[in-house]
C-alpha cells in the first residue's frame, strides 16, 4: 500500500515558521482531494527535540507525524532521517557548518540517512557547492522538488540528478500552515515509522509528487497591427 | 561557529522608567487602529466584560519604548545588520492606572545560513511588567547581522 509523506516541514519550534503542528494537521484534514497525504516529517532547523511528542495529535487527525532534522553542513543545507541519540551526541546539529561527508558516512553508520534539500538553491544547495568541490560520496537521494523554491532552484535540482543518478524526494519546506504538503514524496511501500521510513529511502522505491495548484495561463497581449487599429 | 561571550545572555542590561497607562492613552490607540471592540471602548460594556473594565487592545503592547541605552547594548557581528522582525507574547492585559515597565536582556544568539550567506541573529527580549511585578508582556526583538 503506497504512502504519501510531506518529508520537509517546520513548525514553530523552528524559529523561522509560526506554524502550529495541529494547524498543519487540520489543514490537511481538509483538504484531503487536493492533499491526499499520509503524514508529514517535522524537519525542525538545526535542532532534534527527542521529547516532543505527538501521538495525541496523530490519533485525533488520523495523520502519521514523524520526526528528522534539517542541519547545515559545508555542502549546504541537508535532512537527517532517523534521528537517534548516538546521532544526536555525535553532531551538534547548532554547527552552521557540519562537515557534510562525515555527516553522510556517520548518519547510515548510526542506522539513519542524510538526503541533502533544495540541492538547486543558491549558497545553501548540493549544485552550486559541486561547481567548486568534489562530489560528496554515499549520497543516495536528494531532494529534488522544493515547494520553497525559487525559480530555476527545482530545475537546478532536477539537473544534478540526472548527472549524478541520485533518487529524488518531494517536501513542501512549509513554514507556513497554507503550504503544507505543496510537495510530498510518493513510497511504493507502506510506511508506519521512521524506521520504515529510513528504509524506504535506501530503496530508491519513491517518486516526488507536486500537488501545488496550477497557475492559470494568461494569454500575453498580441500587438495590434497598426492597420488593424485604424480600423 | 559564531563567537561570543555565553555570559551575555539572560543578562539584564536595561529596565527602564515606569509608565502611566492613562485611559486616554488607550483611547488614542483604539481611535488610531480604528478599533472599536466595546472591552477596550466603553467602560459600561467592558464592567460588564471578563475583565470588569476597560483594557488595553493587547497590541497597545507594542507602544511601551525601550531606553535610551537599548540599541548600543545589542551585540553586534559582522559589517551591517537590519531588524529582522518582533514576536509578541501577550500574557496578561494592560489597564489604566498600571504603571509598565520594560527590562531587557539578550535571549539568544544564533548563526544560519541561506540563499544569501551566513547570518548572525540576536533575540533581545524586553519584558514588560505592572506596578505589582506580573508579565504583562514579552517582545522578542529579531536583529540579522551579516557575518
Amino acid at each position: 500500500m503506497p504512502t504519501i509523506l510531506d518529508l520537509h516541514s517546520h513548525s514553530e519550534a523552528s524559529e523561522d515558521s509560526r506554524a502550529p503542528v495541529e494547524a498543519y494537521l487540520n489543514w490537511i484534514r481538509l483538504r484531503r482531494q487536493q492533499l491526499p497525504l499520509d503524514g508529514i516529517v517535522l524537519t525542525e532547523h538545526r535542532q532534534w527535540n527527542p521529547s516532543s511528542d505527538y501521538r495525541a495529535l496523530e490519533d485525533k487527525y488520523q495523520i502519521m507525524v514523524l520526526k528528522a532534522a534539517e542541519v547545515e553542513t559545508d555542502y549546504g543545507h541537508m535532512l537527517v532521517f532517523g534521528v537517534n541519540d548516538d546521532i544526536a551526541s555525535r553532531f551538534d546539529f547548532a554547527n552552521v557548518y557540519l562537515p557534510a561527508q562525515e555527516l553522510i558516512d556517520e548518519v547510515a553508520r548510526m542506522g539513519g540517512i542524510v538526503v541533502p534539500c533544495h540541492p538547486g538553491r543558491p549558497n545553501v544547495g548540493l549544485f552550486e557547492h559541486y561547481q567548486r568541490k568534489p562530489a560528496l560520496d554515499n549520497v543516495i537521494a536528494v531532494e529534488g522538488l522544493n515547494g520553497g523554491s525559487r525559480k530555476g532552484e527545482n530545475e537546478r535540482s532536477a539537473e544534478l540528478i540526472a548527472k549524478f543518478g541520485y533518487k529524488a524526494t518531494g517536501g513542501s519546506d512549509s513554514h507556513l500552515v497554507s503550504l503544507i504538503g505543496l510537495c510530498a514524496t510518493r513510497f511504493e511501500a507502506e510506511i508506519k515509522t521512521i524506521e520504515d521510513l529510513v528504509r524506504e529511502l535506501k530503496t530508491g522505491n519513491y517518486e516526488p509528487v507536486d500537488f501545488r495548484p496550477k497557475r492559470p495561463q494568461v494569454r500575453r497581449a498580441e500587438p495590434v497591427e497598426e492597420s488593424e487599429h485604424r480600423g | 561557529m559564531v563567537d561570543y561571550d555565553p555570559a551575555l545572555i539572560g543578562k539584564v542590561f536595561e529596565i527602564t522608567e515606569p509608565v502611566t497607562v492613562t485611559p486616554e492613552m488607550i483611547r488614542n490607540f483604539c481611535e488610531a487602529l480604528g478599533e472599536t471592540n466595546p472591552l477596550y471602548t466603553d467602560e459600561q460594556a467592558a464592567k460588564n466584560g471578563p475583565y470588569g473594565g476597560i483594557v488595553a487592545p493587547p497590541a497597545f503592547a507594542i507602544t511601551f519604548r525601550n531606553g535610551r541605552h537599548f540599541f548600543q547594548n545589542i551585540p553586534r557581528f559582522g559589517r551591517s545588520g537590519f531588524d529582522a522582525g518582533k514576536d509578541v507574547e501577550f500574557v496578561s492585559p494592560i489597564r489604566p492606572g498600571d504603571q509598565v515597565t520594560l527590562n531587557s536582556s539578550v535571549k539568544e544568539i544564533y548563526e544560519k545560513t541561506g540563499r544569501s550567506g551566513s547570518m548572525v541573529f540576536v533575540v533581545v527580549r524586553s519584558t514588560l511588567k505592572n506596578q505589582r511585578g506580573e508579565v504583562v508582556a514579552h517582545i522578542d526583538h529579531r536583529f540579522m547581522h551579516r557575518a
